[in-house]
């Protein structure tokens, strides 16, 4: 065998997949095991969310109806916090838990092992994020089940607007996730990205206006337009007009929503699996698949 | 050498004096600050992050009526209330978790074995671990408090109600550095989830006033909040800052009095019950496991 043969030997790629739905659906199990074995966490988890919404409920008692109204979202803060504070755990899902998720594989030495197996490796990242979504949707239907059921928050939910909610939150999930892998790839590379994608997450939420309405931004043009250069800010914008303004299609302000959201998924998707790939193979070539 | 010879050598304690309490504790500060300053981008980033609450409740106040504040006896100023709530809560909450999480990293590293099977006594480690995080967490808290000015908080600041506002932030940090010795020890069992952390952050942000006054509770809900020395210490630190008040007042009596009391119950049981947990994970063998 001539050095040409053995090169080639080893450049050679085993198939890394048979069937790519088995293997998301081993990863997520891995995720969903994971995840139940710390059950005092989870309880924990629910307690808090059921707090966050009676929180608001309190602070939605201070507030002038007469001002929230002047902004246009009716007169109930807490129908309009709770559409706001129910969704952001899914932008800090979508942005921030694939790039932790991928950081705590490489601390615990995982990620190598799982790269050197016939394991797809965009069907592996793709199931590290499962373990948020699943928790970011225990948040939400709680959230909505609390502030609907429990105190009352006047929600329009019938079959129009439910599915022009799940159309907003697809397009929600997708815009922000294309983000979430552009960070990922990034902090694969460069290891200490976390905080990074924090602050992205905290500006995001702040600046799409979870818990203030968005025309009294009006008053600082500059950070109003920063607002409008986040999907997010266009997702919580529909869902609040379906679900609180009870907007039927078509309503201009909704479809106008849903295309913007739709253009950031179409940019940024190409853009964020681009960068996943760069990283992971980056981090291969380097040979820094397990170092911190 | 005969059997009891040995079990006798093996069973000798260490003494250990030699480098004393506070030097050892300062020498956590000192590592643990220079780890920290390693990550500036971290730091300046963090500081911004907690900066957007502040941000987000200045147009918050902008919808709020200040009735419910003056019928708690507050000045009718709602931005000024809520960035105190939310500095200290976050605050404390920082500080208290990110104790759990030091004991996390020491245990992932595999240096708390390390450190604990030397002659340093398992207090001087706590009082290390917590010492620095709540000296780091103040510089949030400033940074949250000069936001808050730029923004346009009112504080009434004179001799007797910076003296009072002083002694409330030395019982805030001491009964909170009891809160996270109690959370250390469940993480050094539990591993991951720390209840304590967990009900603290979401039963203060509920019951101890941070985003509004009490008085908005139920009556059969406020008794929930006298359980946590937040309560007492915003409500104080509140009177003190937002009116002006000193130790004359007999509210910043009352809450001083109160915290003095929970340190003095609950310091004691806490460091029993970490005591508990560390011979417990000891006898286990599971101190760096995670």
């Amino acid at each position: 065998m001539n050095r040409l043969e053995i090169l080639q030997l080893f450049r050679d790629e085993e198939r890394r997949s048979k069937s790519g739905l088995r293997q998301l659906s081993a990863v997520v199990w891995a995720q969903l095991k994971m995840m139940l074995a710390y059950k005092s966490w989870l309880v924990m988890d629910l307690l808090s969310t059921f707090a966050s919404v009676v929180m608001y409920y309190f602070v939605g008692l201070q507030v002038d109806p007469l001002r929230l109204s002047q902004s246009g979202w009716g007169t109930s803060y807490l129908a309009f916090s709770l559409v706001g504070v129910a969704t952001s755990n899914y932008l800090w899902a979508c942005l921030t838990r694939l790039s932790h998720s991928i950081q705590h594989e490489i601390r615990g030495g995982t990620l190598e092992t799982i790269a050197v197996t016939p394991v797809n490796m965009l069907v592996f990242f793709i199931g590290l994020t499962a373990r948020g979504y699943l928790v970011s949707l225990i948040y939400l239907v709680g959230v909505f089940t609390v502030g609907v059921y429990g105190l009352g928050a006047n929600l329009s939910f019938n079959p129009q607007s439910f599915l022009i909610f799940i159309v907003l939150f697809m397009l929600m999930l997708v815009s922000n996730q294309a983000l979430g892998l552009i960070a990922a790839g990034i902090i694969m590379v460069y290891k200490r990205g976390d905080p990074l994608v924090f602050i992205l997450a905290a500006v995001n939420e702040f600046l799409a206006g979870v818990l203030y309405p968005l025309e009294l931004l009006k008053r600082f043009p500059a950070v109003q337009f920063l607002s409008m250069l986040f999907p997010y800010t266009y997702a919580l914008d529909g869902m609040r007009r379906v679900l609180i303004l009870s907007a039927s299609m078509p309503d201009v302000n909704v479809l106008t929503d849903i295309v913007v959201l739709a253009v950031f998924s179409l940019i940024l998707v190409p853009i964020g699996l681009k960068t996943l790939e760069w990283g992971y193979g980056r981090i291969r070539r380097e040979g820094t698949t397990s170092s911190y | 050498m005969n059997v009891e010879e040995i079990v006798k050598y093996m069973a000798e304690n260490i003494p250990r004096g030699g480098v004393g309490a506070i030097q050892k504790a300062l020498a956590f500060i000192v590592r643990d600050f220079k780890i920290w300053w390693t990550y500036k981008l971290w730091i300046t980033l963090d500081i911004l992050s907690s900066l957007t609450f502040v941000a987000t409740y200045y147009f918050v106040s902008m919808i709020i009526t200040p009735q419910a504040l003056i019928n708690a006896g507050y000045a009718a100023d709602y931005l000024t209330f809520s960035v105190i709530g939310i500095s200290l809560q976050h605050y404390v909450f920082t500080s208290v978790s990110s104790l759990s999480d030091a004991i996390r990293e020491e245990q992932w590293n595999g240096t708390m074995e390390t450190i604990l099977s030397s002659t340093t006594s398992f207090r001087v480690f706590l009082l290390g671990e917590s010492a620095f995080r709540f000296i780091i967490g103040s510089y949030f808290l400033l940074a949250s408090l000069g936001m808050g000015v730029l923004l346009g908080i009112r504080l009434v600041l004179n001799p007797g109600s910076i003296i009072a506002a002083s002694v409330l932030t030395i019982l805030l940090v001491a009964s909170h550095m009891v809160i996270g010795v109690l959370g250390a020890a469940m993480i050094l069992k539990l591993k991951q989830g720390d209840p304590i952390v967990w009900a603290f952050s979401w039963l203060t942000q509920l019951f101890s006033g941070v985003l509004y006054p009490l008085g908005l509770l139920p009556d059969w809900l406020k008794w929930v909040g006298n359980a946590f020395p937040l309560t007492y210490s915003l409500d104080g630190l509140r009177r003190c800052l937002m009116n002006g008040e000193g130790f004359d007042s007999p509210m910043i009596m009352e809450n001083t009095l109160k915290l003095m009391l929970f340190i003095m119950v609950v310091l004691p049981f806490s460091l029993w019950f970490f005591k508990k947990a560390y011979d417990s994970t000891r006898r286990e063998g599971a101190l760096g496991q995670y």
